[in-house]
């Protein structure tokens, strides 16, 4: 028996139980999983398999439990508990909590998941996800990345302006607090970005500037690569003086501190991790030492060359690289 | 509501009469922990029980007459127009839902958080809170941390919030029918001010951490359709609640007026066994609020109840354990009223935490008139004015404080607090257990009365 399907089922029956419970209700107060149904199981399975937090999927059991129970003596009533009974008795088959039976050999899971060119799946999109701190030539690279990979490149302006102009198609003229529901600004285009990136790394291959995209991508289970780019402060300063408006070198160094302190308090509070912490990363650059074309270089020595692209760009740039072929 | 006290005269009640009391406390503390279903299924035999077991030495202690007195008393003077005020305002309240498109963030939540403290004033901790408890899970479902913002709803809307008007809370209509002026009340603002500023700032922070944490697991509300202005379906309702109020009011104001005394001054009502007197102003408060919520129901769609998640198990749950907490806890109530006066409690600082650690665990009401009594026995010379003798306006403030904030320390603490917790358990939010309220209790509220202690009542 595979016991990682069993669970995903498990866990897919769970959150069908929840939504069955909730339409019966009728009740617009909310149920137990609320969210897209991928994402709620790939929760649930990483619950399952952290076995110091199995405790809190079989609480969210009970709270389904107790919502189906105030059904007493509607049609639905009894069908739902019969349901309800099913799992919980499925539950209790699983010898030792969820632990073992999360994963067959999880030495081998996580070596397959550290190592980038094992990660993806036939079917699945080439996704690199790049964080870079300000003044580092990140962009170029992962600019330049897109366009040697011929794959599409998106960064907060592109993500922004495709919002915007949704919002025109929709011919929403509504206030922001009305269009946002009430949330503050930054964190409602946070949500509708995340989505967005969500989507697209479901169906095409693509580089996504920051925008904690591999944080985002990591929690919807959604393979990609994940790599961070910085270089020394005096390098960042150098390159800010030379392509930036301020000429100021005390001023530009005061706003390269302002821009890291922002993106780790950012970072921190969408994901709950550390930007720019090694251990996160597939890969992390100097930028200083490889320059743009060496760090396109050791981002695509990284890249599965499973992929066409990753193929054809590996092609192009041994040919360009041997003057003799040409 | 107003509970009857009844006078009669002191019993010398030994203490471990508060056995059953206390034993029917960690029964509602430990079993829902460790034996849930079971508890879910017995909790009514388990009340039982208890209840017996206080009122059986009682008889057998006191007489059968004093007994019945005591008991029924406490049940039809007290339990019967709380039961009912709680049924009332749960039937209309859950005729009412606020229709939109509204996400739960730390901002917004804070900003209702305060509106609703301040309405508990104007309508009651409970109307206010059967009023705002749906509209606030509704706009936190997407949220995976979400009791720690119903902690602080009982905090300050079921609680805090009630302490401007007699309307508020009951000890306050209770001074108002003994002679403390109906807008006294308002001298509490400041220490109001103070509660909800440091609450409030600490619930912003509370939530916005567990806020981020939401985002970090992958919460997020539905954005994916434009949002909708908010709306009031049911919003007649709002003329039931007012119905709800002036009742009780009335049954706060009626008895001082002629027509509703007799020669001796005593109030009118059905006199019924064991000498317990059902008064008249209490069957009109009653009949009012059991009038607006079958016109609630008669005049409104189903529709809305069913948007609403309305049940009858949250008041079915709060009707089973309270019946059992009003009769266990008489004895409790009878041996402050005996020893209360003679705790040598003189100083407003004093009264405040008296009243305020009884009232986390007995009925605010009778405890609030029993420091009020002892304050008046004082023999001031200056303060206000009321049926029981001068009260400084320092001591009164403790007192009411005391009574009405420190409702607040637990989940019995104050009837709306376990209707809160049981319409959140049943929409699918982990609430704590008992003691793990209490710990949230003493460590956000018992710092904010210690600075209330240190600004006002030293």
């Amino acid at each position: 028996m595979d016991s990682k399907i069993d669970l995903k089922e498990l866990a897919g029956r769970i959150y069908d139980l929840d939504a069955k419970v909730y339409k019966a209700l009728g009740s617009s107060m909310g149920h137990v999983f609320y969210g897209n149904r991928d994402d709620c199981i790939h929760e649930m399975l990483t619950l399952m398999q952290e076995r110091k937090n199995a405790h809190a999927l079989r609480s969210d059991l009970a709270l389904i439990g107790n919502m189906a129970r105030s059904l007493k003596g509607q049609p639905e009533y009894k069908a739902l508990m019969v349901e309800y009974n099913e799992i919980l008795q499925d539950l209790k088959k699983l010898p030792t909590g969820f632990g073992e039976n999360g994963i067959i050999d999880r030495k081998l899971a996580r070596l397959n998941e550290a190592d980038p060119r094992k990660r993806f799946a036939p079917g699945d999109h080439l996704v690199i996800c790049i964080s870079r701190a300000y003044g580092c030539s990140g962009s170029n690279i992962g600019f330049q990345l897109a366009d040697l990979l011929r794959i599409n490149y998106y960064d907060v302006e592109i993500l922004e302006k495709e919002d915007e102009a949704q919002r025109l198609e929709k011919e929403d003229k509504s206030s922001d607090f009305i269009r946002y529901h009430g949330l503050p600004k930054r964190d409602a285009l946070f949500f509708t970005q995340s989505q967005k990136i969500r989507e697209l790394a479901r169906k095409e291959d693509l580089v996504i500037m920051g925008r904690c995209a591999d944080a985002i991508l990591a929690r919807s289970g959604i393979p990609h690569v994940s790599i961070f780019i910085t270089a020394p402060m005096e390098q960042r300063i150098r390159h800010a003086l030379q392509t930036g408006r301020d000429k100021d070198r005390k001023k530009v160094l005061k706003q390269l501190k302002a821009q890291d302190k922002w993106h780790r308090k950012y970072y921190r509070f969408y994901t709950g991790r550390s930007w720019g912490d090694v251990s996160g990363y597939d890969l992390c650059i100097n930028s200083a030492v490889y320059g743009i074309e060496g760090s396109v270089g050791l981002i695509l020595r990284l890249l599965p060359e499973s992929f066409r692209c990753v193929r054809e760009a590996k092609a192009k740039i041994e040919a360009d690289s041997d003057p003799a072929e040409n | 509501m107003v509970p009857k006290v009844i006078i009669m005269e002191t019993l010398n009640v030994p203490m471990w009469m508060v056995i059953p009391f206390a034993g029917l406390l960690l029964c509602i503390a430990l079993f829902p922990l460790i034996r849930p279903a079971w508890w879910d299924k017995n909790k009514a035999w388990a009340v039982l029980f208890w209840s017996l077991l206080s009122l059986v030495p009682f008889a057998f202690h006191f007489g059968a007459k004093t007994s019945a007195q005591t008991f029924a008393g406490c049940i039809i003077s007290d339990y019967l127009p709380f039961i009912i005020l709680l049924f009332g305002l749960f039937c209309v309240a859950g005729n009412i839902t606020l229709d939109g498109d509204l996400a739960g963030s730390p901002k917004l939540n804070t900003i209702f958080l305060a509106i609703g403290t301040l309405l508990s004033s104007c309508i009651g901790t409970t109307g206010s809170s059967m009023l705002l408890v749906r509209p606030m899970i509704r706009m936190n479902k997407w949220r995976k941390n979400r009791a720690h913002i119903m902690i602080f709803f009982i905090f300050l809307i079921s609680n805090i919030g009630g302490c401007l008007t007699p309307i508020g809370d009951p000890p306050l209509l209770m001074g108002f029918s003994r002679g403390v002026p109906f807008f006294w009340s308002l001298h509490l603002f400041p220490v109001l001010i103070v509660n909800m500023a440091i609450l409030l700032f600490a619930f912003y922070h509370i939530d916005k951490s567990r806020y981020s944490r939401d985002i970090a697991r992958g919460a997020h509300p539905d954005l994916s359709k434009p949002g909708r202005m908010v709306r009031v379906e049911g919003i007649h309702n709002i003329l039931f609640i007012a119905l709800i109020v002036t009742a009780v009011v009335l049954s706060g104001s009626l008895p001082k007026m002629a027509a509703f005394q007799d020669a001796a001054g005593s109030t009118l009502g059905i006199h019924l066994a064991g000498g317990v007197t059902l008064t008249f102003p209490s069957i009109i408060e009653m009949l009012l609020i059991l009038l607006s919520a079958f016109l609630s129901f008669k005049t409104t769609d189903a529709s809305i109840r069913r948007k609403n998640h309305f049940t009858w198990g949250a008041i079915q749950e709060v009707a089973v354990l309270f019946i059992g907490i009003f009769i266990t806890m008489q004895p409790a109530l009878l041996i402050l009223e005996a020893k209360g006066a003679s705790l040598g409690l003189s100083k407003p600082f004093q009264m405040f935490w008296a009243a305020g650690a009884l009232s986390s665990f007995l009925d605010n009401t009778p405890t609030y008139l029993v420091f009020m009594t002892a304050a008046g026995a004082m023999k001031f010379s200056k303060g206000i004015a009321t049926g029981l003798g001068l009260i400084p306006v320092k001591m009164l403030m403790a007192i009411s404080c005391g009574a009405v904030f420190m409702g607040a320390n637990t989940y019995i603490g104050n009837a709306p607090n376990f209707m809160v917790k049981s319409i959140s358990d049943e929409n699918g939010i982990r609430m704590p257990s008992f003691f793990r309220y209490m710990k949230w209790s003493a460590c956000c509220l018992i710092p904010v009365f210690v600075i209330d202690m240190l600004i006002f009542f030293l």
